[in-house]
């Protein structure tokens, strides 16, 4: 069951709300309640992945939070142009094999 | 041979730059059961046919499969399952590597003082010992950037490297 909250919203943000709600002829919780879930996935990813690119999450950690498998990270990052959290200092500590 | 224990994030990167087998025929690798569930449970196996490489691997035996032993084990940062248990086996063995991709688990590596290793460091390793030719060698570090999402740094300067061994090599013939 939904349970009610409560927003301010910018006067300019709700008349344009208001007006979209009311040409498309929407539900307007309906609407606002699809458009914060939407925001709010978006943005948890967001907030995750920079996370990730500063070395506060792994990999796997990421692919917890968010409900991905591993196999499809990868894919994730190339989606948003973000790349490996492994830095320069790390190749150039890398050890030899041989 | 070298052991080494790799985590979920350099069999994934392994398998998607067609090094895996390579990197299997070449070290012993152990892997701990963590990680096989992670990347290839019945359902990722279906999904994605290096997840079934990754377990063809394990059933050849060319992926040793391990559980990391009781005890305590402090780690000062948090880690997923996998990465935890993979730190947790090459800290108990002589002589063991860590192979990792992921920024964390080098950070709790070098804490642990374990020698890690990444995955473009494997590739010019294999091409040194003649596992590969040069040109896969170059082909898995350009998919290393595309797919992997390297950063071009780190791969310029793994193909710079590569080069340099090729033309050393070229010197010695």
């Amino acid at each position: 069951m939904p349970k009610p909250t409560t927003v301010r919203i910018p006067d300019d943000l709700l008349d344009e709300i208001n007006k979209f709600v009311e040409e498309l002829k929407l539900d307007r919780s309906a609407y606002l309640r699809e458009v914060i879930k939407k925001g709010f996935s978006a943005d948890k990813q967001d907030r995750i992945l920079q996370k990730y690119t500063r070395g506060e999450l792994s990999h796997l950690e990421v692919c917890q939070t968010l409900g991905w498998n591993p196999w499809e990270f990868l894919s994730q990052l190339k989606a948003r142009n973000l790349r490996l959290n492994v830095e320069l200092e790390d190749w150039l500590d890398s050890a030899k094999l041989a | 041979m070298f052991q080494i224990v790799a985590d979920s994030s350099s069999l994934i990167l392994l398998a998607k730059c067609s090094l895996i087998t390579n990197f299997c025929d070449q070290f012993q690798v152990i892997v701990p059961s963590s990680v096989i569930v992670e990347v290839a449970s019945d359902e990722l196996i279906r999904r994605y046919p290096d997840a079934s490489l990754i377990s063809e691997l394990v059933s050849r035996g060319n992926l040793t499969v391990r559980s990391p032993e009781y005890g305590e084990f402090a780690l000062p940062i948090t880690l997923h399952r996998g990465e935890h248990d993979a730190l947790r086996i090459a800290s108990s063995l002589p002589d063991c590597l860590l192979a990792t991709d992921d920024g964390k688990a080098i950070k709790a590596a070098r804490f642990l003082k374990i020698p890690f290793v990444i995955t473009p460091k494997i590739v010019i390793e294999l091409y040194k010992s003649e596992r590969i030719t040069f040109q896969k060698a170059r082909d898995a570090l350009e998919k290393l950037s595309k797919i992997g999402r390297y950063s071009p740094e780190i791969i310029g300067d793994a193909l710079l490297r590569l080069v340099e061994e090729n033309n050393a090599k070229a010197n010695n013939r």
